[in-house]
């Protein structure tokens, strides 16, 4: 057990090492000193509060939406629409904000456009669940359409009901400051989001490891047939569980929309379904591991927007470190499993050689 | 209309390339989930060799090495090293959404106006290409267009006919079998995602120096998907292939000519973009059976 | 001696949670018939399969009349005319007789009609009955391992190895397989032939390796030994068995559960079950035999609820449960121990206490304050490793770490607590040694004597014979008759298994 847990630790920080130097290694063709541009990020990251705050900013969102592709995962579904149900809480989160502001007080504001997020994001991906178990359809095919069709809805309404009042680009109006999520650290953009997310992360550990609700979804997750067998309802669960993670990924769309860009803005945050399922594959699919999984990414995408303004670096360079990140934490999945047969084969050739 | 007939079996082409080598990969048991990126850095190599060569085969070719090139790390990845085939095709997109957007700059830097290369010439065919109607249609396309519409029937042939299709079959059944009849399950997975990956460059170059004759780093916009969806709703079939890759050229064909005749307030242009999506939804909910190969996104483990 | 056709020398196989075979060396003579007898898990599979080239061997060689070969894959032991019918059939369902047989042995375009027609020949000449169009899915199990059979004659075999044949045969379909193995001895041939059935061993071979965890326990003539012999070497000691004696014969009149005229269609329309009629008792074990595949497991899901029969009634206590689902059947006491634990019965990633809250998720005694009561869980959960001796460390541990005989036994001790009135028993004791066997056949009796009714299904003859108060035989969905056990001979019931009608049977019988 203890030899595991230190293969996990080991495999994994090796991983976002390499990770991390593969795309170092990049730099090498832009002319770059690699390590100069490392160091000269890392000291920018830590020089400021603004700036180390942004790394949880940027983390928020991608707890949401790496807890979206986990709690799915664990009932052995993909949800790899996380992008898309963020993308309809995005325009909710707007709308919603947009609309209420002028009638009622901030804070109501902000609970109500919250729960409107979940059910809307919930219920597309609900639907998705809902084609799985009444039509067997491929969930994964689906959630990734899906994703399309929603960023078609959002661009449409942008550029027709949304759009903001010059009706110059396509992005709504800013909202009124008073249904900004608060800040939590003054003279940084680190809003409660923050804490929102981390609550989540904790409150589905819960569900899925301490409630009889969640004890069903994984096992339906590992084995759906035995799970029938034994009275549970897969195909309720399908939705259920796709519903749930639907709202997690929506509530990514209000922290961002209410917290951080204060309007909705076409063609933002296009990534963080994927980088979503990068942490949720790091972490394991474990919740508590998503928070730590997330802050990194939120790191990496921070520390790759310095180098984008400090030393003209683009800033694919976030795409870049993030894609090799995940590649190198699955070839660790593979290299436990190595490490693992090996240790057991050892122990069984010692004991026949005694 | 005779415009849009054309423009249909011309925006199908590319899908239909990648949806027969999917085709071919599925059978072995292998879902190739990266042939987004597959695409995107066949689209990019094309254009970066095309542009640089001033020669559109040399362009072809290195869409193909790099298609091979990223099929061969995700055939790695999963048939070797028996990762997770979701998981790692989207990782691998990822990737390779970066590398090429990142590499476009390393080699051309911030250009001010979008670089262009001359996209592939339609080859009209003789006489054919005379035939009222149809001649426009079916022979007034690009040479890539007939490569895939002479593949189609041939992998069709391969699969059914021969001993190779017999085992490419088996192994997405039952790899056992082809294991205890002496052929190595994994080497035929892997072979066949390979071919994956060099089909799907060429899919992806077309894109960018067979069509646009540009590249951007969202050229691809979930192609790759469509062509895996075509696969899927094709019953694993180079038959439901050619259909599929028809409804679908024929949906981009009109998203293409309706946003040319501009926006109306009823079918916006964001409908039509979404079209061939939607259809993909609608699909799977009403298709009633599928042939889906049994050990299909399984990795063959032989010992454990 | 002659120097040995083929010879296996100091083989050693390690996976990575078990040592399969250790230091194994044994040899096979031309036109012999060597029987591999062991127990499940023994390492019999394993140590053939090397021999095959599927696995690769950690230490030891090879040698084929008496040089020393390398076979890394089955295209090298094929091409050195071995071949191999696995325990667990490989052929492709989708697929024809005829692509089966010629997948890997074909280059390039493919004749169908030629291949037909040669298969056609082959199957005549040993008198198989066999349509080479026919798809593999459709066959029954006793005629796919015929296709297997073809298979490795069509590739000019001489060593024909074939891992437990018989388990899914009728006594006479068995005995016609012993007459095939003669056959093809007696040209020159050899076969290896394993299984874990002692009476087998005595009537065809001609020596016998017995193998037990892993090693060789002995390498006998068949003419030098008996079946009390075999059993100590294959089993490491003596075994009490559940006999006759130790049960009770009264039964309990009153009637419990009652099938009356089910029938199940399927999807394909022809029905699974076909008008079945079943009355069990309180304290009564009824046995329902067959070969697999012919309803059982159809029959079993109908009983807890799993599906539901597309006519006739199923009556519990008197009251029509008919319309009762799998969640209401479990509350109303119905246990079902499923034919194949990993995928129907047990949760192999969770721990054996997750197990156990397998079917009761959703009653509030195991829950607190909308928690699980993980405490009150564990508690129980050890009690339950004790009472049924589990070999486990904790309530915690993943039941994949466990042997098959103690994840049955985890299910086991599940179900009957479920099971307050009806259990059922789908082969119960499949892939189990025999110790394990013993153990599953006692708790069946004791539930038994406890008055609850048990169903149980069973390929295995011995054990229907050895457990059951009456006897079914089940037949293509149909149920060929109920007997009490002591009408039942070996050759009746063999018959009735085959598709005889009980009035065929006593013409032919008496
Ligand atoms: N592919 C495999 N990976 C890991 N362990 C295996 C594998 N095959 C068999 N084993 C283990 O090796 C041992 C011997 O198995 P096997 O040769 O199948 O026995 P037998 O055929 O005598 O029943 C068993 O403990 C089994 O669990
Ligand atoms: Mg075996």
């Amino acid at each position: 057990m203890q030899a595991k847990l230190r293969d996990l630790l080991i495999t994994n920080i090796l991983a976002i090492v390499l990770g991390i130097v593969a795309s170092g290694l990049m730099l090498l063709f832009l002319g770059k000193n690699p390590v100069s541009a490392y160091s000269v990020l890392i000291t920018s990251v830590v020089r400021d509060s603004y700036t180390f705050a942004d790394i949880f900013v940027k983390a928020t969102p991608l707890m949401f939406t790496a807890l979206a592709f986990a709690f799915t995962y664990k009932a052995n579904l993909y949800n790899i629409g996380a992008q898309g149900q963020f993308y309809i809480g995005a325009v909710i989160a707007a709308a919603s904000s947009l609309w209420l502001q002028n009638i009622l007080p901030g804070g109501l504001v902000l609970m109500i456009t919250l729960l409107l997020t979940m059910v809307g994001g919930g219920l597309w991906g609900a639907f998705i669940g809902f084609v799985k178990a009444r039509y067997n359809s491929n969930e994964f095919l689906v959630s990734m359409m899906s994703t399309y069709v929603a960023l078609a809805i959002m661009n449409y309404l942008l550029r027709t009901f949304l759009i903001e009042t010059k009706a110059e680009y396509p992005q709504t109006d800013a909202l009124a400051a008073s249904v900004w999520l608060p800040r939590i650290i003054p003279g940084t953009r680190l809003h409660i989001g923050f804490v929102l997310a981390v609550l989540a992360c904790v409150g589905v550990w819960v569900l899925l490891y301490k409630t009889p609700l969640g004890y069903r979804i994984r096992a339906v997750g590992y084995n759906a047939g035995a799970a029938e067998m034994s009275g549970i309802n897969a195909k309720k669960l399908y939705i259920l569980a796709f519903f749930i993670s639907g709202a997690l990924a929506g509530a990514a769309g209000f922290t961002e929309v209410n917290g951080v860009q204060h309007m909705l803005v076409q063609g933002f945050n296009p990534d963080l379904g994927a980088a979503g399922i990068g942490i949720a594959i790091l972490a394991n699919g474990n919740p508590i591991g998503i928070i730590f999984a997330a802050i990194l990414f939120g790191a990496l995408k921070v520390g790759g927007t310095i180098m984008g303004q400090m030393s003209g670096i683009p800033s694919s360079i976030i795409e870049l470190m993030q894609g090799f990140v995940m590649v190198f934490v699955i070839l660790s999945y593979f290299v436990r499993t190595w490490l693992e047969n090996n240790r057991e084969k050892r122990k069984l050739q010692k004991a026949v050689a005694k | 209309m005779i415009n849009l007939l054309s423009r249909t079996i011309m925006m199908g082409t590319p899908l239909l390339f990648g949806a027969l080598a999917e085709v071919i990969a599925e059978r072995t048991g292998m879902m190739v989930t990266a042939i987004e990126g597959i695409f995107l850095m066949g689209a990019w190599a094309g254009f970066v060799g095309g542009y640089l060569s001033g020669s559109l085969i040399v362009g072809f070719l290195s869409a193909m090495l790099a298609g091979l090139l990223v099929a061969g790390l995700y055939g790695w990845i999963c048939i070797y090293l028996k990762q997770h085939q979701v998981v790692t095709g989207v990782a691998i997109n990822l990737l390779v959404a970066g590398l090429c957007s990142f590499l476009y700059r390393v080699i051309f830097g911030v250009p001010i106006t979008p670089l262009t290369v001359s996209p592939l010439a339609t080859i009209p065919i003789p006489l054919l290409s005379e035939i009222p109607l149809l001649g426009p249609i079916l022979f007034n396309q690009t040479i890539l267009t007939y490569i895939i519409y002479f593949l189609a029937p041939l992998s069709y042939f391969m699969l059914y006919k021969t001993s190779m299709g017999l085992t490419i079959r088996s192994a997405g059944e039952n790899p056992e079998a082809v294991d205890v009849a002496g052929i190595n399950v994994l080497t035929v997975r892997f072979l066949t995602v390979l071919l994956a990956g060099v089909m799907g460059g060429v899919a992806g170059a077309f894109y960018s120096i067979g069509f646009l004759g540009m590249f951007t780093t969202n050229i691809i916009g979930g192609r790759g998907w469509i062509a895996f969806a075509i696969c899927f709703l094709g019953n694993w079939n180079p038959k439901g292939a050619v259909i599929g890759t028809l409804a679908f050229g024929f949906a981009e064909a009109i998203a293409i000519y309706m946003q040319s005749i501009g926006n109306s307030a009823l079918f916006p242009n964001e409908l039509f973009i979404a079209l061939p999506y939607i259809m993909t939804i609608v699909l799977t909910i009403s298709r009633k059976s599928f042939n889906v190969p049994a050990k299909l996104g399984v990795p063959y483990l032989k010992e454990n | 001696m002659a120097t040995a056709f083929f010879e296996l020398r100091g083989i050693s196989k390690y996976f990575a949670k078990v040592i399969a075979n250790q230091d194994v060396s044994f040899s096979i003579q031309r036109g012999e018939v060597l029987a591999l007898l062991g127990e499940n898990g023994a390492g019999k599979s394993t140590i053939m399969k090397i021999l095959y080239g599927l696995y690769k061997a950690d230490e030891g060689k090879l040698l084929k009349d008496g040089r020393e070969i390398k076979i890394d894959s089955p295209k090298e032991a094929m091409e050195l005319g071995i071949s191999m019918i696995q325990q667990h059939f490989s052929l492709v369902p989708a697929h024809t007789v005829t692509d089966n047989i010629i997948l890997g042995n074909v280059h390039g375009i493919i004749d169908h009609k030629l291949f037909r027609e040669e298969i056609k020949r082959l199957a005549e000449l040993y008198g198989f009955e066999l349509n080479p169009d026919d798809f593999i899915r459709d066959l029954a199990v006793g005629v796919q391992q015929k296709v297997e059979i073809l298979k490795a004659l069509y590739q000019k075999t001489n060593l024909l190895i074939m891992d437990e044949p018989t388990a899914v045969l009728t006594p006479q379909e068995a005995e016609n397989l012993m007459g095939f193995v003669r056959d093809f001895t007696a040209q020159g041939n050899s076969v290896i032939f394993i299984t874990h059935k002692l009476k087998e061993v005595m009537s065809v071979a001609d020596r016998i390796i017995v193998m037990r965890a892993g090693r060789v326990f002995g390498d006998i003539k068949r003419a030098e030994t008996n079946e009390l012999e075999l059993s100590k070497l294959m089993i490491g000691r003596d075994l009490n068995w559940v006999t006759k004696e130790d049960r009770q014969e009264s039964i309990d009149q009153e009637v419990r559960l009652e099938i009356q005229q089910v029938t199940l269609q399927e999807k394909t329309g022809v029905p699974a079950l076909k008008d079945i009629s079943l009355t069990l008792h309180k304290g009564e074990i009824l046995g329902i035999a067959g070969v697999s595949g012919n309803g059982q497991q159809e029959l079993c899901e109908i009983v807890c609820g799993a599906i539901l029969p597309t006519k006739g009634k199923i009556l519990l206590d008197g009251e029509d449960i008919t319309e009762r689902k799998i969640r209401a059947r479990i509350d109303l006491g119905i246990g079902y121990v499923p034919a194949d634990r990993s995928s129907d019965g047990m949760i192999m990633d969770m721990s054996i206490a997750e197990n156990m809250l397998l079917k009761s998720s959703y009653a509030k005694k195991w829950q607190k304050r909308g928690f699980i009561d993980k405490q009150k869980l564990n508690q129980y959960t050890w009690q339950e490793i004790q009472d049924y001796s589990i070999k486990a460390p904790s309530p915690e541990t993943i039941a994949r770490g466990l042997s098959g005989g103690n994840q049955q036994k985890v299910v086991l001790a599940r179900e009957v607590d479920n099971g307050e009135k009806v259990i059922v028993f789908d082969q119960p004791t499949r892939g189990l040694d025999l110790g394990a066997v013993n153990h599953v056949h006692q708790v069946i009796l004791q539930e038994r004597a406890k008055g609850k009714s048990v169903l149980l299904v069973s390929t295995e003859l011995a054990e229907i014979f050895a457990l059951s108060d009456r006897i079914a035989i089940l037949y293509k969905g149909e149920i060929q008759g109920v007997f009490n056990s002591a009408e039942l001979t070996t050759e009746k019931i063999g018959l009735l298994m085959a598709g005889f009608r009980e009035r065929e049977v006593k013409s032919d019988a008496g």
